[in-house]
């Protein structure tokens, strides 16, 4: 979870600012979950009495597309179904395994696939990612399009070795005698506002550094859909993170046929000339606020950029050439505190819309 | 009697000098084929084995004998080039260990599908690949079977899935296993049991080692590796088995290394030469099918010493072509790292250093 913003933020800081808080405050956090920031009046009592869990961000929909035919209300889960059903209808080889995926998968993206496409194309695996994610370099190397599921972005460790050391090198060492390119790994990412420290990890930064494979984060329904579908159909082995918050809470207009969106092009949502805001995931919902924020308090014009495809990554929009000769002030991030994900530190772990508020502050104050 | 002496010292000099062999192989009468008895196999959870004996046909058996002899030249070459140092890198040799990968191809089809890891040379000469091919890629040159970029673990050959340098741990075995199992893939596990995990024998690393029994809910034999008639069996029985749609089986064959583990173990420092010395006089695989051939009258001495001397000039045409082969370019460094149209920059050790990706 990365935006262009200082990590000056210490927990000493927020520690004593929580202090400040009223008692109302503490109690609401200990029993309900996340604030929406710290400078809440604590006259917010129905919330407490509520006890609703209140997001870091607000999904923010993109306008209807136009140029890929009808388009149909979905959540980012069904977006994914979607884009697997199609796969599934063009590619005679293609098929879908993971853990629980045969009933619909614990997120119900695989929900209806398996009565639609036989149990021999949409199957269980058993509890072994290693053995999953070898099995689908397996079959994807004698031809087949293998979309492997790892039931959480935590659980693809010991799938490590296999994406490293077998699926990104299998091109590279048999000299285009062999690949596995038509593996694809799904598998729910990120923060959810519960998940503690097995079920909310980001681990792209893993497989950042790995030449030969492709990892992909989408931010919304529409996104994801096209992008996973350039992941299914791309000649590379890829892995595909879907933010498991967004599953519900994204709706969008969605198109029902498939259409592809390119990899490895970051998308520019809003042009700025003053900062750049660069995230990919659920974050780029929060570096939106962020921009809109710095725009109505500091008049400030935010350049926000959804990544979107993280290895290889868009160099070029990101920054020119010898871009740190022009710029005006060091680079930041705004990122997850150096320890494990937290349980009940949740709220002051994430990076929120005030962090990166307050490091796009004195990143303009340099 | 000293004209008789000499009339018949006459005839039989004269008989003496009569030119090349050739002339007397063609004048014996060889056996078409002959019937072997070969050791029982043990057995786990299979109620009967491969059989006991097998016949062996004249021309299958020089088959055998020539890809014998040819696996073991081509590794002691590569261990000669090794030395020179015209090899780098890792190389691990199979040579002890013919009769597995002879006797493997003997009981599968060319269709079939294999894949094995680093102790390699064998497997992918016996998949189809020239020993030029193969020496060149241990050399790194152009006309190596991956262009020079995979070296001695990374060789791959239509249905040959190399030559893997990573190998999997028991935790990956078991998960293998459990998948095939459950799945009924058709699939024969074979564990070449050479006695030692690079330098830790067996009886000190595994708490069982009868790993013919290890798939514990998947069927087992053990075969007596050395003997390529048994092996040949062995996998024919393993093949219909699979074949017949029951799901996986293992087979777990007994054999030996006469070389380290790698180049770089002597081989000595965990076991005798005696011991050595051993194996290579009392099981040697190619001495043991070519005392089987003689003894039967399948062929005879000179001809398989005629193979010996074909194969060793094979070789050394193999060798002269791995040494003098140029090595592949440099920008190939970036070549199929990604399946890219158009190709892309790859970044390299500093930001002016750029490599084109092509594939």
């Amino acid at each position: 979870m990365a935006a262009t913003a200082a990590a000056a933020v210490t927990a000493g800081r927020l520690l004593r600012l929580r202090a400040a808080g009223a008692e109302g405050h503490w109690r609401r956090l200990r029993g309900a979950g996340l604030p929406r920031g710290f400078l809440q009046p604590a006259s917010a009592d129905g919330d407490a009495a509520q006890r609703r869990q209140v997001a870091h961000f607000t999904f923010q929909p993109d306008p209807e597309p136009l140029e890929y035919g009808q388009t149909q209300k979905m959540n980012l889960f069904q977006a994914v179904t979607s884009a697997l059903d199609n796969s599934l209808a063009k590619d005679p080889t293609a098929v879908i395994f993971g853990e629980d995926v045969a009933f619909g998968g614990v997120f119900r993206c695989t929900v209806g696939l398996r009565d639609k496409y036989g149990k021999d194309r949409v199957f269980n695996t058993p509890l072994c990612e290693q053995g999953i994610v070898g099995f689908g370099i397996g079959i994807a190397v004698t031809g087949a399009t293998a979309i492997a599921e790892i039931q959480f972005a935590d659980y693809i460790f010991p799938a490590f070795d296999q994406i490293v050391n077998e699926a990104a090198k299998y091109r590279y060492r048999s000299g285009d005698l062999f690949n596995c390119g038509s593996l694809t790994i799904r598998s729910p990412w990120g923060c959810v506002g519960h998940g503690a420290l097995y079920h909310s990890q980001s681990p792209e930064a893993f497989f950042a550094h790995c030449p030969g494979i492709k990892v992909v984060i989408p931010r919304s329904p529409f996104q994801a859909k096209g992008l996973l579908l350039s992941c299914i159909e791309d000649k590379n082995p890829c892995i595909f993170f879907e933010p498991k918050i967004l599953y519900r809470a994204a709706v969008e207009q969605v198109p029902i046929e498939p259409y592809n969106i390119p990899l490895s092009q970051a998308e520019v949502i809003q042009e700025g000339s003053d900062v750049t805001l660069v995230a990919w995931g659920t974050q780029v919902h929060v570096i939106r606020e962020v921009a809109s924020m710095a725009h109505e308090k500091l008049g400030v014009s935010c350049e926000v950029i959804d990544l979107r495809t993280i290895i290889p990554w868009d160099v070029d929009t990101v920054c020119k050439e010898e871009c740190f000769l022009n710029l005006e002030a060091p680079i930041s991030r705004v990122c997850g505190y150096d320890t494990p994900f937290p349980h009940i530190f949740e709220p002051f772990y994430i990076p929120d819309k005030w962090k990166c508020y307050d490091a796009l502050r004195k990143m303009i104050n340099y | 009697m000293r004209k008789m002496l000499a009339a018949v010292s006459r005839v039989l000099s004269g008989v003496a000098q009569k030119p090349a062999s050739r002339v007397l192989v063609a004048s014996r009468n060889f056996a078409n084929d002959a019937t072997f008895e070969i050791k029982k196999c043990d057995l786990h959870r299979l109620e009967e084995g491969p059989p006991v004996t097998t016949v062996l046909t004249r021309e299958d058996g020089l088959k055998y004998y020539r890809m014998m002899q040819t696996v073991r030249r081509m590794e002691l070459k590569a261990d000669q080039l090794y030395k020179q140092k015209i090899i780098r890198g890792f190389c691990h040799l199979c040579d002890g260990q013919e009769a597995c990968c002879v006797g493997l191809e003997a009981g599968i089809n060319p269709t079939d599908h294999l894949i094995t890891a680093y102790r390699a040379h064998g497997f992918t000469f016996t998949r189809g690949l020239s020993v030029r091919a193969i020496l060149a890629e241990l050399t790194g040159r152009r006309g190596g079977c991956a262009k020079g970029k995979g070296g001695s673990m990374h060789m791959y050959a239509k249905n040959f899935y190399g030559g893997n340098g990573i190998v999997g741990a028991q935790g990956q075995i078991f998960e293998a296993y459990n998948m095939a199992a459950l799945w009924k893939l058709p699939c024969i596990f074979i564990c070449e049991n050479n006695r030692y995990g690079m330098g830790t024998s067996v009886e000190r690393a595994a708490a069982s080692t009868d790993y013919y029994k290890r798939g514990d809910f998947i069927p087992g034999l053990r075969v007596d590796g050395m003997d390529i008639l048994c092996v040949r069996e062995a996998t024919r029985f393993a093949a219909a088995y699979c074949r017949s749609g029951k799901g996986p089986i293992l087979m777990e064959l007994q054999t030996y290394r006469y070389h380290g583990h790698s180049m770089s173990d002597p081989g000595v420092s965990y076991r005798t030469r005696e011991e050595i010395q051993e194996v290579r006089s009392k099981s040697d695989p190619i001495m043991l099918l070519k005392d089987r051939m003689v003894n039967s009258n399948l062929a005879s001495v000179e001809e398989l010493k005629e193979i010996d001397v074909d194969v060793r000039k094979e070789i050394e045409d193999a060798a002269q072509f791995a040494t003098a082969d140029p090595e592949p370019p440099l920008e190939e460094l970036g070549y199929h790292i990604y399946c890219s149209d158009p190709p892309f920059e790859v970044r390299g050790a500093n930001q002016w250093i750029k490599f084109k990706s092509i594939s």
